[in-house]
């Protein structure tokens, strides 16, 4: 018997609220297809989620629901209802597993949890031992605790769900002091998801180095949520058909969690609004692009919005051009529609493009994560990765999407550092061979050979890789085994083939050193006690087509180097560099790119260290404890950011 | 000649040159603010008090207040208190004025509160009881983990609720409570409450000489937008959240004790027909959930985890409801400014300000870049001085004045209070050019007299610290 090609589940669109409101009933819920998992167990649990249903603070459990049982197979799986705690746990499998399709489907490779760490302190001398475990499925508890809060914990490798009384006070379609469950949300679970994920994908993206650090995590989340929901097309539809296709009109589409937000006795709408706002005047205004907004605004949550509103920004662009013939001959010229409602086919034209716009560009924006370096993100660094991930994988630009989202970003201020202007060729990310200053003959030397030695290597995962069933943890030992063996040729084994001096300049063009690293800050001298480690964090081969049916096959390499400070004013300081390395297995494994961040920058470190000790006036402590120091030393607690100080 | 140029420099550096206003800290032997403000110009001056409290109530924290309070009236002799300020609602700002309710007595003309202390302003009343209800069910949240042996592992809880005092039979603050209800009879003027926005008179100096601007706390504007106010409607959506979230809270905590038959938990979240204690769940999730390797992933007290984020989410916005006070020595243009423990939130809304008697161009910075005189926020904590104002404080004779003890118990015991907080504390001390005091050193480190980086050499006037009399004293020449 052949694998269906997908198993059906019935689910909402939108937050539960809209079930019960004429207006929306009908687009409120709709069968999703998401792949076949053979061996589904109860739970669900599955090869990338286990849900666990378990509520400690109401102190029970809730029974798993079996997705396999030939009555709910029946009916598309078990019908929505928020009353019913299976349904809730075949919601959140559901949902979680549409979001991880959109990524590996994008990225080109099964996507691994990330690695869990720990620290034991063992013998008399109290020395810290770290080790790394394989981590196969993430844990989602859907009834974890009781509070207008979601979150993913890396610690714990899992993504826990709030539940809370809704406002006494009547508000938008709530039931007053009704239950409302974040875990049926599509956008809250889509948006946790995506934060285990990107974490492990750029683990490093939780270190508060830098303003836009903690607002990329919070901006990438909502941006796959926001685009998701674009992707269904009979939700579309009715937007489209209640706006007469102008996007830009307030519609359901734009918000985020709409039912949480009313929920929280603030009539101000959904939690976080991509296209506009309701103000205090109860008038719902869209966003106008304010480069200002850039330079001013530093709290995580708002400056996140920026990039989602970018983001956002760009597809609508795309979505006014290429909808423009259709409304031309709509109009016979005109651009002006009747009035009263456009007619179905027009709306089903429109709505399919915004569609089709909609994936491609989540897709572009999922593909551009590859293209970042491995920590210190900043949005800059976003908008090159985004521009050099589509021209690789769709020279022609087809339909502009990269114009679009230049302007965007243009637009709402957010540009690149030391980039001259904002072409195309200026904002991709250098090839080796353009760089100035340019790789000398040994570099160039030592680069083929470090290329050709993957090469000799890397086939067990590329063959692994291939394969359909759930080999992921294989892979990951693979994995595991080829980066320690990149990580001893670049350490020390490099040295039967080239010298010290030629080793050590090719070091500095991928953003490491195999010096000892030493900074000056505020005058006082600071210098880590050997070469400081380097980690091999990942190896893996890639395979992508593209929206001009290229096959792109690629390995990527992320390297990393910490100086970890001990003593003086910075004592408890981590500062990193490294670089992200993208091969091309089509063209003999070429160096294709190398994006990194200097370990030895003096202007780097200096920002950081300014920004962590609060002399830079864009640091906003991410808590507000007195228990806490207020140095943005430690890791992004997605716990506390996420703690919603609504106001 | 020589004995001519002598004296007349002597004189000079005798005698006050036009206005000045000394400021004294007194030490009140563990976390608390007290400020005694003398004003003088010529014939005319002002003495204020901008809160009396410290942190507990023992016998030994009641008896140095009492010396504390003794001592100013003692040296007012017969003159009055001409302005008493209490900023807000905690132990550590308020307890002077019950411990030595006697002492105040026919000595005060003037009391300002902030405008969430006036009883006839309604958005006030109702923010004030959402207020105290969420701390009498942090109270019965702190008893419920007391009983059940959690309090440990949740420490925020209770070390919040020492901010409150509270009795131990009614489960109400007494004592904050008590010290406003004591504020409000010992004027022999009406209280004024007052609002950001507002530039009231300095009683006993004119406006000539000195202005006051109210800072904070902030009116959260959009509120007044809500559409229908009926009787039952809150006024601060977060508070009233978080007084359901804490009764939801203490409901679970009930379910862990006893198999709970309470009709709130009836139907929250689901139907009692779907829950299934841990003994009778579904045997292959409970595998899953309880293998021992495994164990690290399991969430039997994240629940718990928003119970210290409800008390500080209480303690912030206690804190936010600081009266913020800046002064400023017309004539020079230098300001004082006293922010209480005004957090994040109160500081961001001091841009947005419009000022009653000045014009639409005059910016709120423009106070905070003239500042010469910082009493810091809340003991030195990291988020009681916003960077960015922190930044701005331009002026060549800024002087930081943090009323920290360090050797309360809040702070030395483990996990303790980051008070000081170290990046907070060096950028003082650069900001000031080693120009810090503190209310249990005197001179901060590095910032003595006669050491190495201070420059106090370049102001008029010299730090003074009174042992005896418990207090460091800064003069600001105006």
């Amino acid at each position: 018997m052949p694998v269906p090609p997908g198993r059906y589940l019935r689910g909402y669109t939108l937050d539960p609220g809209f079930s019960t409101r004429l207006d929306t009933m009908g687009i409120n819920e709709i069968t999703y297809q998401i792949r076949w998992e053979e061996n589904l167990l109860k739970g669900p649990c599955g090869a990338y989620f286990e849900v666990i249903d378990v509520d400690p603070a109401s102190n029970c459990f809730y029974d798993p629901v079996d997705l396999n049982d030939i009555e709910v197979l029946a009916t598309n799986g078990l019908s929505p209802s928020e009353g019913n705690p299976k349904f809730h746990q075949q919601f959140v499998y559901l949902a979680a597993m549409r979001t991880l399709d959109h990524f590996e489907k994008s990225l080109g490779r099964k996507i691994i949890w990330s690695r869990r760490k720990v620290v034991k302190i063992t013998g008399p001398k109290k020395r810290k031992q770290v080790t790394y475990h394989y981590v196969d499925k993430l844990r989602l508890y859907p009834h974890a605790f009781r509070d207008a809060n979601a979150y993913y914990t890396t610690d714990k490798k899992a993504v826990l769900f709030g539940y809370f009384e809704a406002a006494k006070k009547v508000q938008g379609s709530n039931l007053p002091g009704g239950v409302i469950f974040s875990c049926l949300s599509p956008d809250i679970v889509a948006h946790e998801v995506t934060h285990a994920i990107l974490d492990s994908i750029h683990p490093r993206f939780t270190e508060n180095t830098n303003p836009d650090v903690a607002a990329f995590h919070e901006a990438f989340a909502d941006i796959v949520a926001l685009l998701q929901r674009f992707t269904i097309p009979s939700l579309v539809e009715s937007q489209i058909s209640a706006t007469r296709g102008n996007l830009e009109e307030f519609s359901f589409l734009g918000e985020l969690a709409t039912q949480f937000g009313n929920a929280l006795q603030n009539s101000r709408g959904a939690l976080r609004g991509a296209i506009g706002k309701v103000g205090p005047d109860n008038i719902w205004r869209k966003y106008t692009p304010d480069p200002q907004l850039y330079q001013s605004v530093f709290e995580p949550h708002e400056r996140g919005a920026i990039l989602v509103a970018t983001i956002f920004d760009g597809f609508l662009r795309l979505y006014n051009v290429q909808t423009a013939d259709l409304i031309r001959i709509a109009t016979n010229g005109t651009g002006v529609l009747q009035p009263g409602a456009i007619h179905p086919d027009l709306v089903h034209r429109l709505a399919a493009t915004a569609c089709d716009i909609a994936e491609r560009l989540l897709h572009i924006c999922i593909r551009a994560l590859d293209y970042c370096p491995p920590l210190d993100i900043n949005f800059g660094d976003y908008l090159r990765a985004l521009i050099t991930a589509d021209v690789d994988v769709s020279p022609k630009d087809v339909n502009g999407y990269r114009i679009a989202l230049i302007e965007a970003f243009r637009s709402w201020g957010i540009f690149p550092d030391r980039v001259n202007t904002l072409s195309i060729e200026s904002l991709c990310w250098d090839k080796p061979n353009q760089r100035n200053p340019e790789l000398n003959a040994n570099e160039k030397k030592i680069l083929k050979y470090v290329a050709q030695f993957l090469k000799g290597k890397v086939g067990e995962i590329l063959d692994l890789s291939t394969l359909e069933a759930n080999n992921r943890e294989q892979i990951y030992n693979a994995s595991q085994k080829l980066q320690a063996q990149l990580h001893d040729l670049l350490v020390s084994k490099y040295r039967a083939f080239f010298s010290p001096e030629a080793w050590s300049g090719f070091l500095k063009k991928i953003g490491l050193t195999d010096e000892v690293v030493k900074f000056t800050y505020n005058g006082e001298k600071f210098q880590s006690e050997g070469p400081p480690p380097i980690e091999v964090y990942k190896v893996r081969p890639v395979y992508r087509v593209s929206r001009e049916d290229i096959l792109v096959e690629q390995v990527l390499i992320t390297l990393t180097q910490t100086f970890s400070i001990r003593g003086g004013t910075l004592d408890g300081a981590k500062f990193r560099g490294g670089s992200t390395l993208i091969l091309n297995i089509s063209k003999d494994y070429d160096v294709e790119y190398i994006i990194y961040k200097n370990i030895l920058s003096d202007h780097r470190f200096k920002y950081q260290m300014d920004y962590q000790q609060g002399v830079n006036p864009a640091f906003i402590a991410l808590n507000d404890s007195l228990y806490e120091d207020g140095s943005g030393f430690g890791a992004i607690n997605f716990a506390n950011l996420h703690f919603h100080s609504v106001t | 000649m020589q004995i001519f140029i002598f004296i007349l420099l002597l004189k000079k550096s005798i005698m006050p040159k036009g206005l000045t206003v000394t400021v004294r800290m007194f030490q009140v032997g563990e976390l608390g603010d007290c400020f005694l403000l003398h004003f003088v110009n010529d014939e005319q001056e002002s003495h204020v008090l901008i809160d009396c409290g410290s942190f507990r109530n023992s016998d030994s924290s009641k008896k140095r207040l009492e010396k504390i309070v003794g001592y100013i009236r003692k040296e007012l002799k017969d003159k009055k208190l001409d302005l008493v300020v209490g900023t807000h609602q905690h132990n550590d700002h308020l307890s002077g004025f019950v411990h030595c309710a006697g002492l105040f007595q026919g000595i005060v003309d003037q009391v300002w509160l902030s405008w969430l202390d006036d009883p006839k302003d309604t958005m006030a009343k109702k923010i004030s009881s959402d207020q105290q209800n969420l701390v009498g069910l942090m109270e019965t949240l702190n008893k419920k983990l007391n009983s059940l042996n959690l309090s440990g592992a949740h420490p925020a809880v209770k070390d919040i609720l020492g901010f409150y005092s509270i009795d131990e039979d009614s489960d109400v603050p007494v004592i904050p409570a008590k010290g406003i209800a004591n504020l409000k009879t010992l004027g022999a003027n009406p209280v004024v409450y007052l609002s950001p926005g507002q530039q009231p008179t300095l009683p006993g100096m004119p406006p000539e000489l000195v202005k006051v601007y109210v800072l904070g706390p902030p009116r959260n504007q959009s509120m007044l937008f809500d559409k229908d106010p009926k009787k039952t409607e809150t006024y601060d959506p977060t508070l009233a959240l978080a007084g359901q979230s804490a009764g939801k809270l203490i409901s679970a905590l009930d379910n862990l004790d006893t198999h709970s038959d309470k009709r709130e938990e009836e139907q929250f979240p689901f139907n009692k027909i779907f829950s299934k204690r841990p003994s009778h769940a579904d045997k292959d999730i409970l595998k899953i959930y309880n293998n021992p390797l495994q164990s690290w992933r399991t969430i039997e007290s994240e629940w718990l985890d928003q119970a210290d984020r409800l008390a500080l989410y209480l303690d912030s916005f206690t804190n936010n409801s600081s009266l913020v006070l800046a002064f400023e020595l017309v004539q020079s243009g230098k300001v004082l400014l006293f922010a209480a423990d005004a957090q994040t939130g109160n500081w961001l809304s001091w841009e947005n300000i419009r000022w009653e008697k000045e014009k639409a161009d005059f910016k709120t910075y423009n106070l905070i870049e003239n500042t010469v005189l910082y009493k810091v926020g809340h003991h030195a904590s990291h988020n009681a001085t916003l960077p960015k104002a922190l930044e701005a404080m331009q002026h060549e004779e800024l002087v930081a004045m943090i009323p920290v003890d360090k050797k309360d118990p809040n702070i030395t015991k483990k996990n303790g209070w980051k008070m000081p907080a170290k990046n907070l504390y060096k950028r003082l001390k650069e900001k000031t050019g080693y120009r810090v005091l503190r209310m249990d050193d005197g001179f901060a480190d590095e910032c003595g007299l006669t050491d190495k980086k201070n420059t106090w050499k370049k102001l008029p006037f010299k730090p003074i610290i009174d042992k005896k009399n418990l207090f460091i004293e800064y003069t600001v020449q105006g």
